[in-house]
């Protein structure tokens, strides 16, 4: 029953993300015939590093699964899924109006009652990312392409595992704040000042978080980023003991 | 200790914030009775419930119930598979419907009783597929109720059940607790400001105030030890000092001097004699009087 | 038949129903032999707690006033009545006693007390009796 409550309480917020995804996927797949005949329009003696980047993206869209890594796993699901990663992992634990005293009546201990909401959680988000990267392979015949589905599972468990320390943060985050604002908030502008610092000052490496979320080195090399994957999962696994200390000890 | 104690505090302590909630509060509570908790607001009622079930986490002291050590976190889940709680605010999940929230529930308890279930969804009129948010105050404390009496509990932990309530609902909630204390094995304890409702269905009273119990026992027995003793002089009444213990309280008004004894009135009317009175009343005291007494002024 | 009691009275409410219980024998709503209401029944009925009842029940069969037959219920006994009458008796006793030995502190010898009540009594009858 606790898993269907976990259920009840995001399942708007996965039925809404998993649309949007799903909609932004096939739209990458069904607008790459049209980027495709605009390319040779694209510009491509523009100076400085703005010029570079242009001439890069420009490359990257010649073929196809290129196209693929750089629109959609390196952009858009690496947003989406971040993004979402924080709704779902904003939990509400706290607050009483939500019930909170009723739940803590039941005969479940307080890291169970983490646990299974952490571990539903997880699945939503490892479906958002899932499906509609599997769409992909799915759609791309239709526009005459062709794209691996192991590629796209692949690429898939990495960005999944560097966003669940996103969701890992954020429910964290819930067991500090009895409210839902300020876990969102906060966690979101950890992303983006992480998100910053990755690019302008280190520039995105391969290994850092947002490169495993990328998938980089698999993209490039065909190698998995196994030391940002252990990291990650490491990361996680410390905000969600954190999370658990923390309900433990609190008073309601 | 040869009773069996359903629940029992001893030196129990809770301190918010530097605030001293909970000052060594010791607690007994027999199987079987429904027991009335009083106190003033703030005098630390709601903080006691929600130690004994695990919600809250306790500074100092011990709390045991069904012999159970509040404390343990393992402990804690198994009180709460016997026990039955329900909070002040009802506080429930809004977005469920009425039959919703009981199939949740039921889940939860191997011992649910059916019987009782369909008894109550009935007796208390409750609409099932209304969202709980849209019930209202009084519907909510019997869906809150139901939700505790079904699921084959030990004890009832009850913290103002008929606050906010309109006397008939009030009555309702009062019979549902009287008729299941004469019809299974439970013992209820609740908090409550109304004593007129302690002095209907509790046998057992505790009263609390600014964290300690300063009256605590069996509801008759003590209305039988607590008494008032009037005594009347010919002229002004003296300013007398009286030893008799049980003492709480002596009043001088022209020529009568008004005692208050929560032990009897013998070793009192005693040492009233002696000032040669004109007469000596021993009265009886309300448990109102009782509470108003020993629940001191606020600071 | 039995109302509910007062809990603010500051009588304990066994008692009140104590005193319910007798009224109701001597105005005959309740006869000799007839069964009471079940404690259970009646602690929903009334609304308070059913240890009270029961507290109010053993009291009563402690005063001779009802019977507790295992299994089956409570009862009237038969010599309800009488139990009440017993009561009378004994305050009546207490009444004499004082009387008694307020004439004997007056130096009143048993025998003149002796005569006076005979003579008391007789001159009530004589008088058409109030009591018979």
């Amino acid at each position: 029953m606790l898993w269907y409550k976990s259920w009840l309480d995001t399942r708007w917020r996965f039925l809404i993300g998993l649309a949007l995804l799903l909609c932004s996927a096939a739209a990458t797949v069904l607008t790459y015939p049209q980027l495709v005949k605009l390319l040779p329009l694209v510009p491509t003696n523009i100076q400085g590093p703005l010029g570079q980047r242009i001439r890069e993206s420009a490359e990257l869209m010649r073929s196809y699964p290129s196209f693929v890594w750089s629109n959609w796993f390196r952009q858009n699901l690496s947003e989406g899924a971040t993004l979402f990663a924080v709704l779902l992992g904003t939990a509400g634990l706290l607050s009483h109006s939500g019930g909170a005293l009723f739940t803590l009546s039941l005969p479940v201990s307080r890291r169970r009652l983490l646990g299974v909401r952490a571990a539903a959680g997880l699945a939503e988000l490892f479906v958002l990312v899932l499906v509609p990267s599997l769409l992909i392979p799915l759609l791309s015949p239709a526009i005459g392409e062709r794209y691996g589905a192991g590629a796209a599972l692949i690429h898939s468990v990495c960005l999944f595992t560097a966003a669940s320390v996103f969701f890992s943060l954020a429910f964290l985050l819930s067991t500090i704040y009895s409210d839902v604002w300020r876990p969102l908030l906060i966690a979101l502008a950890f992303a983006i000042v992480l998100a910053l610092v990755d690019q302008l000052l280190l520039r995105s490496p391969a290994q850092s978080l947002f490169g495993v979320m990328r998938g980089e080195t698999y993209f490039r090399a065909g190698r998995l980023p196994w030391e940002g994957l252990v990291a990650s999962a490491a990361v996680s696994a410390a905000l969600f003991y954190g999370a658990v200390v923390n309900f433990a000890r609190r008073d309601f | 200790m040869a009773e069996s104690w359903v629940i029992e505090t001893a030196a129990l302590r809770k301190s918010y914030d530097g605030v001293e909630a909970l000052r060594g509060l010791d607690l007994q509570v027999p199987a079987g009775s429904i027991c009335g908790f009083l106190g003033r607001n703030g005098a630390g009622k709601t903080t006691t419930m929600k130690i004994l079930l695990g919600m809250v986490h306790p500074t100092g002291g011990q709390a045991r119930v069904l012999g159970l050590a509040a404390e343990s976190p393992r402990d804690s889940v198994e009180i709460r598979r016997r026990t039955a709680f329900v909070g002040e605010e009802k506080d429930l999940y809004g977005t469920m419907t009425v039959e919703e929230i009981v199939r949740f529930t039921a889940a939860f308890f191997p011992r649910w009783r059916d019987d009782l279930q369909q008894r109550y969804l009935r007796k208390f009129e409750l609409p099932l597929n209304r969202k709980i948010k849209a019930l209202s105050r009084g519907m909510r404390t019997k869906l809150s109720l139901l939700l505790a009496l079904c699921r084959g509990a030990e004890l009832l932990l009850l913290d103002e059940p008929t606050s906010g309530l309109d006397p008939a609902m009030a009555e309702d909630v009062l019979q549902a607790l009287v008729a299941q204390v004469a019809n299974e094995a439970i013992t209820v304890f609740f908090s409550s400001h109304q004593i007129a409702e302690v002095d209907q269905i509790a046998d057992r009273v505790a009263i609390i105030d600014r964290g300690r119990a300063v009256v605590a026992g069996d509801l008759d027995e003590l209305r039988e030890r607590f008494c008032r003793v009037r005594i009347v002089f010919d002229g002004d009444a003296p300013r007398a000092s009286f030893r008799a213990p049980g003492v709480e309280r002596v009043q001088r008004d022209g020529r009568v001097l008004t005692i208050l004894s929560s032990r009897g009135a013998d070793a009192v009317v005693e040492e009233a004699r002696a000032l040669h009175p004109l007469s000596v009343d021993v009265d009886r005291v309300t448990l109102k009087e009782i509470f108003l007494e020993s629940a001191a002024a606020e600071e | 038949m039995l109302f509910r009691p007062n809990p603010s009275l500051g009588v304990p409410i066994y008692l009140q129903l104590m005193e319910q219980v007798k009224h109701a024998i001597e105005t005959g709503a309740l006869r000799p032999g007839e069964q009471l209401p079940g404690i259970r029944p009646l602690a929903e009925e009334l609304v308070i707690n059913v240890n009270t009842i029961a507290k109010a029940y053993r009291e009563l069969e402690h005063e001779g006033v009802i019977e507790l037959r295992h299994g089956s219920g409570a009862y009237v006994s038969e010599n309800a009545r009488a139990g009440k009458l017993a009561e009378r008796l004994r305050a009546a006793q207490s009444v004499v006693a004082g009387a008694v030995e307020r004439l004997r502190a007056r130096g009143v010898n048993d025998e003149e007390i002796r005569r006076l009540f005979e003579a008391e009594l007789a001159g009530l009858t004589r008088k058409g009796g109030r009591r018979g």
